[in-house]
């Protein structure tokens, strides 16, 4: 769904790469989460797939299209299909929680009717039925972030890239938005998701990207937040470390572990 | 859908900043009025040049019933004087310094004075009778107008030569001089409107930048992006230029319909209806103002 093929991504000649020759495949309907220090490019990575950037190098294919080909009045229709999701929730403060999902529809010209229809269904797959007529500032951080989701999925994108959804909130809270990305991903949406939150992390045993000044040090399907062995070189004992409980389910990300890219 | 929500977009946009949508209306306003106005000073000119006017210079206006001047003796011109009249303006002597000349009967007169006075009461009060017969003529060198007033004024049936240039030409010059200082002031205010109209959809963009941050990522359109503020820009110019087309028409259905021409009844004056033609230049010319203006602050400013 997402594929990087030697990524490089220069913001200023002086500074050293945001991206250093990323080659990552992230398949249809995967979860996978980017970690790394501050800085070490998972946003430059989000951005890069939404093409709110170009890449200094390489290509970046999404849904099989290498998105430099794509021209600039098409791009809508790229971002069309992915959903996005950040820190800050970003919602309109003026319009309630209805509008704001609702806003999402309006823009690119879905009918009165289908809105109608479709609003309320993703509300309830977020957990937010009965509370359509709050106003943003009357919702909790934990349900801004539902509504963000709501609106971010509700064009029922393929792909949904999530910048640090749970920064601003508390452990209890960011299990529940967890779920609900969870859910999403159930329904056959690819998640990407940046984030710090170790607990998060370890939690969900999905597949993790390490990235660290730009670079991948680490791709292990159903990781933790930090590897046991997270050096490169060291890839094959990381696949023993982790490949037993590969095999226990057979879920997607399987026979990725150990995979880490160089 | 999409259309109703542009709609609403530019609704909310210009209820957001209603000062500044105020000042653009009213920049516009006044920039059109100026262009406006010289326009119609030019159409006043057209008007009062007449039929005749950039065809010939000189009219020899021929004795008619009542006329005192000495010519004029035998009462009304004859058509034995009017036959010499026109020989000795074929002759060598004359001809020379013409490069043709017209005869202008009562009847013509009459028509010719009906189109130019079609906007004034006094049209109805004349008849072909009260109006002069003349002789219209094309001078090869302007200058030498007064061979022609030295030759014809003594002959009998002439009441009286006219250098109609040389009357009517010093108040085009300072008429032309007005139009001159209004499309100064025009374009100087017009720079202002431009300006004024990309500061303002600037700010428009920047106090959306929310919405508009969404509507990129959610995947809306360029045009559906864009459209909003570009439009508010055209609206509020074509309420400017709505007001200034008023205005001239107030100016020319008040002003000159009702005052002026009453004060100066022997003057042609445009009527209000002709300043019309002027509006739909005004709108056009206000809306790709703020449309060009607009489009090209929102390349800069708001990224799509
Ligand atoms: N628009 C930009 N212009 C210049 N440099 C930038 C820009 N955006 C990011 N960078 C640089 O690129 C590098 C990677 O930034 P990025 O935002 O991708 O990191 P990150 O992993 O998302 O960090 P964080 O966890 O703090 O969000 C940083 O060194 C940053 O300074
Ligand atoms: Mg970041």
């Amino acid at each position: 769904m997402i594929r990087f093929e030697n990524v490089t991504k220069v913001y200023d000649q002086t500074a050293r790469p945001a991206l250093d020759s990323v080659n990552l495949e992230i398949d249809r309907g995967e979860f996978a989460f980017l970690v790394g220090a501050s800085g070490s490019g998972k946003s430059t990575f989000l951005r890069l797939v939404l093409k709110e950037d170009r890449a200094t190098s390489g290509a970046v294919y999404v849904a099989g299209q290498n998105v430099a080909k794509i021209s600039s009045w098409r791009v809508p229709r790229l971002r069309r299909g992915i959903g996005v999701v950040f820190q800050d929730f970003r919602l309109l403060p003026q319009k309630n929680v209805f509008a704001n999902v609702a806003f999402a529809m309006q823009v690119i010209g879905k009918s009165r009717s289908v809105i109608r229809d479709t609003v309320p269904e993703v509300l309830k797959t977020v957990g937010l039925e009965g509370k359509e007529h709050r106003m943003p500032h009357e919702l909790s951080g934990g349900e801004q972030q539902r509504v963000a989701i709501a609106r971010a999925v509700v064009n029922r994108p393929g792909i949904l890239l999530a910048d640090e959804p749970t920064g601003n909130l508390d452990p209890t809270t960011s299990m529940g938005i967890m779920g609900v990305l969870d859910k999403i991903n159930q329904n056959g949406t690819t998640v990407v998701m940046a984030t710090h939150d170790d607990d998060i992390v370890n939690e969900m045993r999905k597949r993790v990207v390490e990235l660290k000044n730009g670079v991948v040090i680490r791709d292990e399907a159903r990781a933790l937040y930090t590897s046991m062995i997270p050096v490169v070189g060291q890839s094959r004992r990381l696949k023993d470390a982790s490949g037993r409980e590969a095999h226990d389910d057979g879920l997607p990300g399987e026979g990725r572990e150990g995979e880490a890219q160089r | 859908m999409r259309l109703a929500f542009i709609l609403s977009e530019i609704g909310s946009g210009l209820r957001r900043n209603v000062s500044m949508v105020v000042s653009v209306i009213l920049v516009t306003f006044v920039s059109l009025t100026f262009v406006g106005a010289a326009g119609m000073l030019q159409m006043q000119i057209n008007q009062m040049k007449g039929y005749w006017y950039d065809k010939v210079q000189v009219a020899i206006f021929l004795c008619s019933e009542g006329s005192t001047a000495p010519g004029c003796a035998t009462g009304s011109v004859t058509p034995e004087q009017q036959q010499s009249l026109n020989a000795l303006l074929e002759s060598p002597a004359v001809a020379q310094y013409i490069n043709d000349f017209q005869f202008e009967s009562k009847e013509e007169a009459y028509k010719h004075f009906k189109d130019q006075f079609s906007n004034s009461p006094i049209v109805d009060s004349v008849t072909p009778d009260q109006l002069p017969a003349s002789f219209r003529i094309n001078m090869k060198d302007p200058e030498k107008y007064q061979i022609i007033s030295e030759t014809f004024s003594s002959q009998p049936g002439v009441e009286t030569v006219i250098d109609q240039r040389q009357l009517l030409e010093r108040l085009f010059s300072v008429m032309n001089g007005a139009s001159l200082v209004a499309v100064g002031i025009a374009g100087v205010m017009i720079v202002c409107a431009i300006l004024l109209i990309a500061t303002t959809i600037r700010l428009s963009a920047f106090s959306r930048r929310r919405e508009t941050g969404i509507m990129r990522l959610v995947g809306a359109s360029k045009t559906v992006i864009q459209l909003p503020f570009i439009l508010e820009g055209v609206i509020a110019a074509v309420i400017g230029a709505a007001l200034a087309s008023g205005t001239l028409w107030a100016v020319a259905h008040f002003f000159l319909g009702d005052y002026m021409s009453r004060q100066y009844p022997d003057t042609a004056f445009i009527s209000s209806g002709q300043t019309l033609i002027l509006a739909p230049a005004l709108l056009i010319l206000g809306a790709s103002l703020a449309g060009i203006s607009s489009l090209l602050t929102l390349r800069r400013y708001l990224r799509v």
